[in-house]
């Protein structure tokens, strides 16, 4: 029988108590040996909490010598860092999302990980929900006929609750709603239509500050042609949370808030009908599980994760066009409201929000 | 003062008239602006501009203190739940004090006369009274602790506006909620006086509250100006909606006669169905009674037993929203509070605001209207 894998976890955060922690606990070939926090009294507290029997520890470098990998939990400005430190003792990491802050940071990640024969993987976890796993079926085998594009929203009042707070903190979290969440949507949607060829972004940061909403068309190039789609993401209104996907014979619908399911929109006749697609097996629990069991697998079999570094680096590349491209989400009802506001520039300001203007796609990739 | 080399901290930065502030500060080029945060995780809006996010509770001096940090001007827009407006405000007004603030700001409510004020409260003369209402009276307590921190040298200039609508309002964002849901009814015709405050038309007034020496230890109310009813706000939003929604009218005589007499509260819950109980404002109306899953299921088997009729009246007593709007031939009876905010006879006059520091409205209802429209489009509620 093959050995657990001895794992330790840096950082107590909320991504930790309330997913990676259950998903640890559920998997036989993991043994948890030490949580890691800066306060170990939030560690302790969890252990606690959660009747676990590995200890506590406020720096990861005492525990490297008794684990085999590390799951990599802190604020994102610490990933490099800390990556660089375990692939460096010869540990295997999965490591949250995002890799790094910059494409260039992920990148020295990936190839040292290479160079030192190691397991890197990038938490996804999205990657590993039944629904995502279940649309690319559809994709691919061609229940939608040809693909023509798609609609991604996300959003609602943001809350998060960080421990350390750090999302708003440019310099520690990279970005805001894109770096965030936005990962997650590019993850997906680069790895159902291919590569992203085109793009034309914009945002709301008044400058110095993180987005709370984005706006990105994108161009797809990849085995079905070319694809165009929108993303948008918020965290201050409710939006229609998720995916739309059409096609020449049906579209494909996926709920955020559904992870197990896709359904199907088509006409039979001139009625609009719609039919629920799910899983009949699907192994383990939370996608944070398979995730988890993914990365163990990959360590066993020595084979590459489903999500490894070299995608995560695609993907802050991407982010980081976007960035350096952007423009500003026109508020005309917050310019009408200033100082030097007036009648006629309110009137000037009547027409258009900036989502229309997304449409317009430009290669810059 | 000339405020606008200053560092500026805010208040209830958070919240939608703080949120506002912070941007029209950025907009006028303030060098720093620094706003207290007690929830982390609402501060989204603000996050997007370089405004310094401070953690602190107006409930807990020493947070306040290390926030302020060296701002000389101080916009209080902060609240809290009810029972704590009174000291929140005299803990910060204590450490401005301490700090030698140059200016507060505080933002209170015409709401200082009652949700439905009394004729006569026309202007800022008339005497306060206590209401009944804890939001009220605690808001009009807090005014009387500005004015004597005003005595003792702290400028103070408070302002009292009323019904503060605009981008991100939740004014217009629950009355389309409420309008697609049907759960809207034009109250006595809709003649009730809505005082509309276009938000920046406030922040118009606190930017001359900051300017204007005059101003200091007064009491402003600030609208718009305009004599638009509830009738008029609601019809312009039902206007936004395709197809527009059919909105019925009813007299207070109406309302009064459906909620029946009034039967004691906890004979009340046991007799309301679990969907009704579980109703976040009937929850507020206990508070501290505990419902257990087991009183629950017993008050349901017992509703459920009655017939639709006499459910829908206990519905209605509650003043609690259906999940969901169904296609019911049952007339939509307003809860209390929407009631009495809606018959309010009273239209604020600004005068005094327009002698003393020279306040004018800059945006006017169907101005304000349509930047709400490109907003609400925006925010995906249209």
């Amino acid at each position: 029988m093959t050995e657990p894998v001895r794992l330790a976890i840096l950082g107590c955060g909320a991504i930790t108590r309330s997913e990676h922690i259950p998903a640890v606990i559920a998997h036989p070939g993991v043994q948890l040996v030490a949580l890691v926090d800066t306060d170990p009294a939030r560690a302790d507290a969890l252990i606690q909490n959660r009747g676990l029997s590995c200890k506590a520890v406020a720096d990861y470098r005492e525990v490297l010598g008794q684990v085999d990998a590390v799951l990599n939990a802190l604020p994102n400005h610490l990933h490099v860092s800390s990556n660089l430190d375990c692939l460096g003792a010869g540990k295997h990491v999965l490591c949250e999302k995002p890799l790094a802050i910059t494409a260039a940071e992920a990148r020295s990640c990936t190839e040292f990980a290479a160079a030192k024969k190691l397991v890197l993987a990038v938490g996804m976890n999205r990657r590993f929900a039944a629904s995502h796993c279940l649309l690319k079926l559809v994709i691919s085998e061609g229940l939608l006929g040809s693909i023509q594009d798609y609609d991604f929203q996300y959003g609602g009042a943001f809350d998060w609750r960080s421990a350390s707070g750090f999302y708003f903190d440019r310099a520690k979290a990279g970005g805001g709603a894109l770096v965030d969440f936005g990962v997650h949507m590019l993850d997906s949607v680069i790895d159902w239509f291919g590569p992203v060829t085109g793009f034309d972004y914009q945002d709301d940061d008044w400058g110095s500050g993180v987005e709370a909403n984005f706006f990105l068309g994108v161009k797809h190039t990849g085995r079905f042609g070319d694809t165009e789609g929108q993303l948008r993401i918020s965290r201050t209104f409710g939006l229609k949370n998720r995916i739309l996907v059409r096609g020449s014979e049906a579209s494909a619908e996926i709920s955020v808030h559904d992870p197990e399911v896709v359904v199907i929109h088509r006409r039979i006749g001139g009625a609009a009908v719609s039919q629920t697609l799910r899983l009949e097996k699907i192994a383990g629990g939370s996608s944070y599980w398979r995730q988890l069991d993914n990365f163990v697998q990959s360590i066993q079999r020595g084979t590459q994760p489903e999500v490894d570094g070299w995608q995560a680096v695609r993907v802050l590349e991407l982010i980081e066009n976007c960035y350096a491209h952007k423009r500003r989400i026109e508020e005309p009802w917050a310019e009408a409201g200033s100082e030097t506001g007036s009648e006629s520039r309110l009137e000037a300001g009547a027409e258009g929000s900036g989502g229309k203007q997304a449409a317009a796609h430009e290669a810059r990739t | 003062m000339n405020w606008r080399n200053q560092t500026v901290f805010v208040t209830g930065a958070t919240g939608f008239i703080g949120g506002r502030v912070c941007e029209r500060m950025m907009q006028a080029g303030v060098p720093r602006v620094r706003a207290l945060v007690h929830g982390m995780h609402r501060a989204a809006r603000i996050a997007r501009m370089p405004v310094e996010l401070c953690p602190g509770d107006l409930q807990e001096r020493e947070s306040l203190r290390q926030a302020l940090g060296d701002a000389k001007v101080v916009i209080h827009c902060g609240l809290g739940p009810s029972s704590t407006i009174v000291r929140g405000t005299e803990n910060m007004l204590a450490v401005a004090q301490a700090a030698g603030v140059q200016r507060v700001i505080h933002v209170s409510t015409a709401a200082v006369y009652g949700i439905t004020p009394p004729p006569g409260s026309e202007s800022e003369e008339a005497p306060l009274r206590q209401t009944g209402d804890a939001y009220c009276d605690n808001k009009a307590a807090a005014e009387k602790v500005v004015l004597d921190y005003g005595k003792r040298g702290l400028p103070v200039v408070i302002l009292r506006p009323s019904i503060v609508w605009g981008p991100y309002s939740a004014w217009s964002t629950r009355l389309m909620d409420d309008l697609r849901a049907g759960q809207v009814a034009f109250i006595e015709g809709g003649r009730g006086a809505c005082n509309t405050t276009y938000v920046d038309n406030l922040i118009d007034a606190m930017v001359l509250g900051l300017e204007d020496d005059r101003a200091l230890n007064h009491a402003f109310f600030i609208t718009d100006g305009e004599r638009v009813t509830w009738g008029d706000f609601i019809r312009a939003h039902m206007a936004l909606l395709d197809p527009v929604p059919d909105v019925g009218e009813i007299s207070r005589a109406e309302i009064a006669a459906s909620r029946g007499p009034s039967s004691g509260l906890l004979l009340g819950s046991v007799k309301a169905a679990a969907r009704v109980a579980r109703g976040k404002e009937f929850r507020q109306m206990l508070m501290q009674i505990p419902l257990t899953e087991a009183a629950m299921k017993k008050a349901w088997s017992y509703v459920s037993s009655l017939p639709a009729q006499k459910r829908e009246r206990l519905r209605a007593r509650f003043g609690v929203r259906r999940a969901a709007a169904k296609p019911t031939r049952a007339r939509f009876i307003p809860d209390a509070v929407t009631e009495a905010t809606q018959s309010a006879t009273v239209f604020f006059s600004i005068e005094k605001a327009r002698k003393v520091m020279g306040y004018e409205p800059r945006i006017q209802f169907a101005g304000g209207m349509k930047l709400v429209e490109q907003w609400l489009r925006y925010a995906a509620y249209l």
